[in-house]
């Protein structure tokens, strides 16, 4: 009841902005758009030769691709790639660098040494190169897309909960819950994980952005979701070569992208202003109650 | 007002430019103006691909800038196929067609200064005859039986069995003689007789030609230097061409050349075209089934795919033969045109189930634009059919690695020779006889190497040689491990309207050597 109360206000906070509130909106659409996309008279496969390349018109409003299919219909599907990859790369980044943080953060000695020069190796690559090198060896699909962008967002929250949790640690209702027996794992994720939720949460946000980018990207170079998969980037790749003949095959579908990103970004940032201001901590009982 | 006082002018200049144009064009032929009009300097070419390297029987596409600069034939041909000199001023064939003796051009030298002879013809043949060594010219030596070189200027090539003229004449022009002393370093080196000398390289990036100041033709070459400059892609080739940054593109797909060709530029089509054909890997299920291979004759859209991939330019064909070869037969295209119900009948006649039909991917060249877009054609068409399959997109080497490996169920690849001597096809991978990549040995279709055999050995007459090419049709489209969809450019030339000279190579090669600034 209380996380739906705060989750209220930071939304209400949130529209508040009219940037914000147009890139919620944007990003609604987009997300529906993908989820309900099996709904709409829409066929992103289907081929129709005499077609190619014709330009926005009443049937295809964003023209057609170089074998006819619906450009339109494609950017929807291929919203529906982009973001089903980026939440799977943030939930993989999510569930192994959040834990990451959180026991180097905790434990602090060899155990943060340790954790944290693998999270500097992996931060040392170049997460497109990773990426492509990951997908090199996982083969070429979605879910080896999902994973190779998962990896590189590792390290983000990693970093990010580790430096909540430094500076948590050592805080008096953390300390009184040792005093009171309560156990590590018990104090990492039941006092000091609640408490670290915002930056974590503005993280999740920003590294959506960024895994529908790095999606893009890796399907831009030609080696994310194989063709005839829609995707974002693919369009790009393909659309790229027909510039001339067919302008908007390569801009409309990069217009989109560009808002998605941008939303992201716009909503991340405003988030970030939001729950700084909120520098409340949640306390053992707060957060779920006495060990 | 202005305008109105220099009108009448104007059209007295016109009347008079159409009074004396017809008297012009009558006393100087187009040739002769372009080959006295025609100036050097430095042309600019840009290219989508870096070379490999200098061994001219090394057949690449990649290679195709280098190989008729770099170095001579014995003999060319013409754009219509008729042989002409080069390096041999004469060829003599004996009466049962089973040896040929060439008179060498004494007054040739190669880039090293080495004079040019029959010990470097023979010491070409040596390495061409050499299985680890012959690359894409050892397939041809197949038919030779020894040489001999009594002088300097002479050499005899003997067969092993009575050989057709256009045979004889095709390997003739396949021999492009390394200097003896060169051979073993020509990977790296080159050591031709040709007209430019190679300048500088630096890989991935281009490289620089120079006129060979000692070049044995009259006149030639006429530029002073070619730089060659390497584009990742077709559009940033176009877009620097129509900037000035370069003078042509070579290579250039089908779709730019069509764009730039509306724009004022020349397009230039060689007679060498290529075929495009989907290779099947016969030994893998499903495509053991025959009825199931054949159905692919008529799932493939032809005309829709030269329309959509190559811009309009190829031509539909059913056979791996261009419209120029001997062995084209026009009823095949009609006869295997597209046609869904026929392709449905024969699925289902194959006895195989659905999921059995469904379970292969097609691998895909991912930096073959055309390539992936024919294949998603074939890919819908086959999910119309009721087979759903997937598109194994590699990059690169990694499908070249597939492709020549045989690592795959069904690809598109472009064959080469197409419009040559009929069994010249056999010396692409997917239709080699023997230790054929794909299709493995012993051969899968016997009758496939009977009927190459059989073409090789029919020399006449004429009837005799028809029905020979007739069989290897039939064949071809029976045992359908591979099916043939249209020709497709290679080597096509893009120009700025301020070069002329161009030579037409049967191979579609870059033939700089008569290129010019008007």
């Amino acid at each position: 009841m209380k996380l739906l109360r705060s989750t209220g206000s930071v939304l209400q906070r949130l529209l508040r902005s009219p940037g914000s509130a147009l890139a919620l909106l944007f990003l609604l659409g987009i997300t529906l758009a993908a989820i309900l996309a099996d709904l709409l008279p829409l066929n992103p496969y289907a081929q129709k030769l005499v077609n190619a390349l014709n330009g926005p018109s009443a049937a295809n409003w964003f023209g057609t691709d170089e074998v006819g299919r619906d450009i339109l219909a494609r950017v929807v599907f291929g919203a529906r790639t982009s973001l089903l990859t980026a939440a799977g790369a943030v939930a993989i980044a999510a569930v192994i660098g959040v834990p990451i943080g959180l026991v180097a953060g905790f434990f602090g000695g060899w155990r943060d040494a340790t954790l944290m020069r693998f999270v500097d190796v992996l931060l040392a690559l170049p997460a497109i190169l990773f990426a492509m090198a990951m997908i090199a060896v996982l083969g070429r699909s979605q879910v080896a897309a999902l994973i190779a962008v998962g990896i590189t967002g590792i390290p983000s929250f990693a970093r990010i909960t580790r430096a909540q949790v430094l500076s948590l640690r050592r805080r008096d209702f953390v300390t009184a819950v040792e005093a009171f027996g309560g156990s590590s794992a018990y104090n990492m994720f039941r006092t000091i994980l609640p408490n670290s939720w915002s930056p974590i949460f503005v993280q999740i946000v920003v590294l959506c952005s960024v895994a529908i980018l790095l999606e893009a990207a890796l399907s831009f170079l030609g080696v994310g979701v194989a063709p005839p998969t829609p995707s974002w980037g693919e369009m790009l790749r393909t659309g790229k070569s027909y510039l001339h003949e067919a302008p908007y095959y390569a801009v409309l579908p990069g217009i989109v992208l560009t808002l998605t990103i941008l939303s992201f970004d716009v909503i991340g940032r405003s988030l970030a202003g939001i729950l700084e201001n909120r520098s409340e901590v949640a306390t053992p009982a707060k957060a779920g109650g006495a060990p | 007002m202005k305008n109105g006082f220099f009108r009448p002018l104007k059209l007295l200049g016109l009347a008079l430019f159409a009074a004396i144009a017809p008297i012009g064009a009558t006393l100087v032929t187009p040739v002769a103006v372009e080959a006295q009009e025609l100036k050097g300097g430095t042309l600019r070419v840009g290219l989508l691909a870096d070379m490999t390297n200098y061994d001219p029987q090394q057949f690449s596409t990649v290679n195709f800038h280098l190989i008729k600069n770099l170095y001579d034939s014995l003999i060319e041909y013409t754009p219509e196929g008729e042989a002409v000199p080069s390096l041999a001023t004469e060829w003599t064939i004996n009466a049962d067609n089973t040896s040929v003796t060439l008179k060498l051009r004494d007054d040739v030298t190669f880039a090293s200064g080495g004079k040019f002879s029959s010990a470097d013809v023979v010491a070409t043949l040596e390495k061409a005859a050499n299985p680890d060594l012959g690359k894409n010219v050892f397939g041809t030596m197949a038919i030779v039986k020894d040489w001999a070189a009594p002088d300097a200027t002479t050499i005899t090539i003997n067969f092993k069995a009575p050989v057709p003229t256009k045979q004889i004449t095709d390997l003739l022009q396949f021999m492009i003689p390394i200097e003896a002393a060169g051979i073993a370093t020509v990977e790296t080196v080159p050591a031709g007789t040709g007209a430019y000398l190679l300048a500088d390289r630096a890989v991935g990036q281009g490289l620089t030609m120079k006129k060979n100041p000692n070049y044995w033709r009259d006149n030639e070459p006429i530029l002073d230097e070619i730089v060659f400059t390497i584009f990742a892609d077709d559009a940033a080739a176009s877009a620097a061409l129509e900037s000035g940054s370069i003078d042509m593109v070579y290579g250039s797909t089908a779709r730019n050349a069509v764009r730039l060709q509306d724009a004022g530029y020349q397009v230039i089509r060689g007679p060498g075209s290529l075929v495009q054909v989907f290779r099947i890997n016969a030994t893998r299920a499903p495509f053991t089934n025959e009825k199931f291979r054949q159905a692919f004759n008529y799932i493939m859209d032809r005309e829709g795919m030269v329309k959509v991939a190559y811009a309009g330019l190829g031509t539909v064909v059913a056979l791996p033969w261009a419209p120029a070869s001997p062995a084209f037969d026009e009823a095949y295209t009609a006869e295997f045109a597209y046609n869904m119900d026929k392709a449905k009948e024969l699925f289902a006649a194959s006895g195989l189930s659905a999921a059995e039909m469904s379970d292969w991917k097609m691998l895909v060249f991912g930096n073959d634009e055309p390539g992936v877009v024919i294949s998603q054609i074939v890919q819908n068409a086959l999910a119309e059919a009721g087979i759903n399959i997937e598109l194994d997109v590699r990059q690169g080497a990694e499908y070249t690695d597939a492709l020549l490996g045989g690592d795959f169920w069904a690809t598109f690849g472009a064959v080469g020779n197409a419009q040559k001597f009929p069994s010249r096809m056999a010396t692409n991978s997917i239709y080699r006889t023997a230790k054929n990549p794909v299709l493995k040995d012993p051969h899968p279709f016997p009758d496939y190497v009977a009927a190459i055999d059989k073409v090789n050995a029919t020399s006449g007459p004429e009837d005799a040689v028809k029905a020979a090419y007739a069989e290897l049709n039939r064949v071809l489209v029976t045992d359908s491990f591979a099916v043939p969809t249209n020709t497709v450019d290679t080597g096509l030339i893009v120009a700025s309207d301020k070069l002329g000279g161009f030579t037409l190579d049967i191979d579609n090669l870059l033939v700089a050597r008569t290129i010019g600034f008007k």
